[in-house]
């Protein structure tokens, strides 16, 4: 029998993808509310001296533990009497920081990785993935408290025992779709055509990694919120009088039982902040088309 | 075959089939087929109609993409819900487009099998084959008790031509060869003796040595058990072996049916003597093959109901194809072909002709 | 098997080498002189020098590393400086509570993510999908300390269940013990439920459009069946997202022992936190690297013993 083929023509028509830009005109829902209340949060940190009616750092022992709702005080007022609003408010700068900065220092950091042991030879590559696969043996956020716990407590402490955690598993993401690439036809090409492969990592594997890594950096700045928050919650972020949500939902727990509303307002702001990234994330993996999986 | 005394009929067989009928097992008429997608609707197939025969062979031919496989899909209605179906398709007296689903699954496996294009993908690759066989058999009733399943399982083995059928039973399919696996899915779609054999490209993802053997068991299957085949193909050269009658399809239509010899031989439409053409023989350069221009309008593209959907592809088309569709009309006894400009046998060179041309 | 398993504890060795490397490089990384920080500034120089030298400090860096290591398998990981008692012995008694919080919440978590995962999968586009698929994303973003102050909340508010502890005073029973369980349990499990709701509805979605489920049906097979070959196929990885939520769970349950003032590990840690007592953080930590990667020998086992194709 001859394997005889009247295959004349490719199997179905190849459907041009849309551009991204007419995606977006079709509004993923994802983008536009996580997009949305992340932009709200930028704001509102980046006009907290416009936007808070009181001081975060002072308050008058009068009034403390006035409960949400009180007029003046619309969120209530803390332990030592301090405006909760306005301490949220200012919260929200070393929160969003403590949140992105640990995400965009592991992203470079984690992603160079990623293409170095994609793109190198089989020792280099398992040189690199077993020693990540050290760091990733540990429970994540107990590493980064035995860091901070090290380093002692900060902001920037809190920074570098993040990025620190969060490295091995962007440059684990970045390692896999560097490798789905490198089974791809016109990454032979470049290589016989004599490209060097800094050019290559450079030219075709950037760019083609990106969209993946970003949707993945996107959520991990979500996790990264909640555990900056619980840094500081455990005492190892941002130094008392300034506030941060971790902070603050430490000290209003001392008052749960006589104030419990008070507690849950920074709850919930770590928790809007945080799903924000997380739905932004997905909307951003639909908009680019990212398979399911590569950012679970 | 071992275990045949055993082997009882399901009970919705009972109802549709003697055992005794012969004749048209299975009768399609104005088959639809309509996918709904965001899009819009996608009609795959535009009705088509045919019969199959008990120990008869029909090959549906064409490109991939022209609604082959989805015909053949849909007589056991696999799309479920995601496809809406037109026309009619009858199992002996029943109607199969109506039937409940709770019947239409015993149908399924019983009294008409299917074996799937692609045998690595086929199986549960996490479970040994002998429980896969035994599943299907206890499923249909044809023997509840397993052990005694197991027996009838080695047998229906050793009648696909697996000899060491001990062993394979107790394998993982990722143990077999592509070929071993294939020849199990044969086992598992007769193992309840249907009626009808459904085979989507059976060997299209076999090695070629293997896909001769295949085949030959397909046509001493069809015999020894005398089922009615359907065979679903893009290739000239399987129609040729297993075919008595070929219905060779086009954008969701049939454009010719008939006896295999006569088609192939002295073909009635220009798309079939295309198919011909494109197909390379021994002694003949492959520069002198002519590919059919243009490729099969696409999934999603509008082909108009009241024009000849090759048109735009035929070195034959003339002004009014593309205002008029062309009924199958009877080109030569038994044979049936959808063109009107031909009105014939296509004039045609032969390959060699051309080639010396 | 035997074989797959003995080569899977190989691989975990320089694993666990790894691990107790970065554990012992933490105390380097403290700034200035670390007997003054973890002593504080009133140390008599007696108690400097016994700290110096149980520490290692006046040799060379890899003779304190192999010193450290050589004692911690030996089971001595040194002194709470702020307790003054064996740190292994702290730690071991306040890891079993850890574990009994991190197994209870890991059964809530894979039972309600299996149900949850398998409704979207089954059902994307429904309504329960739709909700359940919402569920899940918020579930994952909900940091556990959040849910934990509500259950709290609720347990203040409601009285209908312990607010913290493992056990009333004086009462020993296993129904007590379940009451104080429950609501942390909860509060562990709900990010973990959802993070399982999601992968394993991806995994299960993904095995249902596969060939094989196909082809099933068209041998008839009924839908329980097809459904049950699935689950079974989606077993494997169903396996890696559990061995995935261990780590979490190990991690997470910290801040709602804190909360629920459970005598595990994490409120261990964070006592240990404010005296920054360094050695019951890094045992804590130690511990709990080396159950997961021991976890993860299992996850790897159970996985080679569902897929014949990775026992070879």
């Amino acid at each position: 029998m001859s394997a005889t083929t009247v295959d004349l023509a490719h199997a179905g028509a190849a459907t041009r993808r849309p551009s991204y830009l007419t995606r977006l005109r079709a509004r993923p829902p994802g983008v536009l509310v996580g997009g949305g209340i992340v932009l709200l949060l930028v704001l509102i940190a980046l006009l907290a001296p416009v936007l808070a009616p009181y001081s975060a750092t002072d308050g008058a022992i009068s009034q403390r533990l006035w409960n949400v709702g009180t007029i003046g005080h619309s969120l209530g007022t803390d332990g030592q009497g301090r405006d909760i609003l306005s301490r949220l408010i200012w919260g929200a700068r070393p929160t969003l920081v403590a949140g992105v900065v640990p995400v965009a220092i592991a992203g470079i950091l984690g992603t160079l990785l990623g293409i170095v042991a994609g793109l190198g030879r089989t020792g280099v590559r398992s040189g690199i993935m077993r020693t990540l696969d050290v760091l990733y043996a540990f429970p994540a956020i107990l590493l980064a408290i035995a860091i901070g716990a090290a380093l002692g407590p900060g902001v920037n402490n809190a920074i570098i025992s993040l990025s620190i955690v969060l490295i091995a598993p962007i440059a684990r993401v970045a390692e896999s779709e560097v490798l789905r690439l490198r089974a791809a036809d016109f990454m032979e090409a470049a290589r016989a055509s004599g490209a060097s492969w800094p050019t290559i990592a450079l030219r075709q594997v950037v760019p083609n990694i990106a969209p993946a890594l970003l949707v993945y950096c996107t959520s991990l700045v979500g996790l990264a919120i909640v555990y900056a928050a619980g840094l500081s919650f455990l005492g190892l972020g941002v130094v008392p009088p300034h506030p941060d949500w971790g902070g603050m939902l430490n000290d209003l727990r001392a008052n749960l039982y006589d104030r419990p509303l008070l507690a849950l307002v920074p709850a919930f702001a770590i928790f809007i902040a945080s799903i924000a990234f997380n739905v932004l994330g997905d909307g951003l993996k639909q908009l680019f088309d990212v398979h399911e999986g590569s950012a679970a | 075959m071992p275990g045949r005394d055993t082997i009882r009929r399901t009970r919705a067989e009972d109802i549709t089939l003697r055992a005794d009928d012969t004749r048209q097992v299975l009768t399609v008429e104005g088959l639809e087929v309509t996918f709904k997608r965001r899009q819009g609707e996608i009609k795959a197939v535009r009705g088509v109609d045919f019969s199959l025969t008990a120990g008869r062979t029909l090959v549906l031919l064409g490109e991939s993409g022209c609604g082959k496989s989805v015909t053949a899909r849909a007589i056991l209605r696999l799309y479920g819900r995601s496809a809406r179906l037109g026309g009619s398709v009858r199992l002996g007296e029943t109607e199969l487009t109506t039937l409940d689903d709770t019947t239409m699954s015993q149908l399924r496996g019983a009294t008409i099998g299917m074996v799937p294009q692609d045998p690595s993908g086929s199986l549960d690759p996490l479970r040994a084959v002998g429980a896969q066989i035994v599943e299907v058999l206890r499923r249909h009733d044809v023997e509840p008790d397993g052990p005694k399943a197991r027996v009838i399982a080695a047998g229906l083995l050793e009648r696909v031509g697996i000899h060491d059928s001990q062993r394979v039973l107790r394998s993982f399919p990722f143990e077999l060869s592509g070929g071993m696996r294939q020849r199990i899915a044969i086992a598992i779609a007769i193992a309840c003796r249907p009626r009808v054999l459904i085979a989507d490209e059976p060997t299209t993802a076999l090695d070629v040595t293997v896909q001769a053997q295949v085949l030959k068991l397909f046509t001493e299957l069809q015999r020894d058990l005398n089922m009615a085949l359907l065979l679903v193909t893009h290739d000239v050269g399987v129609t040729r072996f297993v075919g008595d009658e070929v219905a060779v399809m086009y954008a969701g239509r049939l454009v010719e049916t008939g006896p295999v010899g006569q088609v192939l031989d002295r073909p009635g439409h220009p798309y079939t003597a295309g198919l011909l053409d494109a197909m390379p023989l021994p002694g003949i350069p492959r520069g002198a093959l002519r590919a059919i221009p243009g490729r099969p309008p696409g999934s999603d593209e509008h082909v108009a109901d009241d024009a000849c959907a090759l048109a735009p592809r035929c070195a034959f088309a003339n002004a009014e194809c593309s205002h008029h569709r062309p009924p199958l009309i009877e080109v030569a006894p038994g044979q049936l072909a959808a063109c009107d400009v031909v009105g014939g046998v296509v004039p045609r060179s032969t390959p060699l002709e051309a080639a010396h041309a | 098997m035997t074989s797959f398993l003995t080569r899977r504890l190989l691989l975990a060795v320089p694993i666990l080498l790894g691990v107790s490397v970065v554990v012992f490089i933490t105390i380097k990384l403290i700034p200035g002189d670390p007997v003054a920080s973890l002593l504080g500034p009133n140390a008599t120089p007696a108690a400097r020098a016994d700290l110096v030298s149980r520490l290692g400090l006046n040799r060379a860096v890899p003779v304190q590393y192999a010193h450290w290591l050589w004692s911690s398998v030996q089971g001595d990981l040194g002194t709470s400086i702020s307790l003054q008692q064996p740190v292994a012995s702290l730690v071991l008694k306040a890891f079993g509570n850890t574990l009994l919080l991190v197994a209870a919440a890991l059964i809530l978590a894979v039972a309600g993510g299996v149900v949850l995962g398998t409704v979207v999968a089954l059902k994307p586009r429904s309504l329960v999908g739709r909700i359940v698929g919402g569920f899940s994303i918020g579930s994952i973003s909900v940091p556990q300390y959040t849910v934990a102050l509500l259950l709290l909340l609720f347990a203040v508010e409601t009285g209908a269940l312990p607010t913290g502890g493992m056990h009333d005073t004086g009462v020993t029973g296993f129904g007590d013990l379940l009451q104080h369980l429950l609501l942390p349990a909860i509060a562990a499990a709900v990010t973990p439920m959802g993070i399982v709701a999601r992968m394993f509805a991806v995994s299960l979605a993904d095995v249902l459009g596969q060939e094989f489920v196909a082809s099933m049906r068209a041998r008839g097979l009924t839908r329980a069946a097809i459904v049950r070959h699935a689950m079974h196929n989606a077993l494997p990885s169903l396996l890696t997202i559990t061995g995935l939520q261990v780590g979490y769970l190990l991690g997470g349950v910290l801040f709602v022992e804190v909360i629920f003032s459970w005598p595990g590990l994490g409120q261990l840690v964070f006592q240990a936190i404010s005296s920054r007592d360094m050695p019951l953080i890094q045992a804590g930590v130690l511990l709990s690297a080396v159950v997961l990667v021991l976890v993860n020998v299992v996850v790897d086992t159970a996985h080679a013993l569902v897929d014949p194709r990775v026992r070879n």
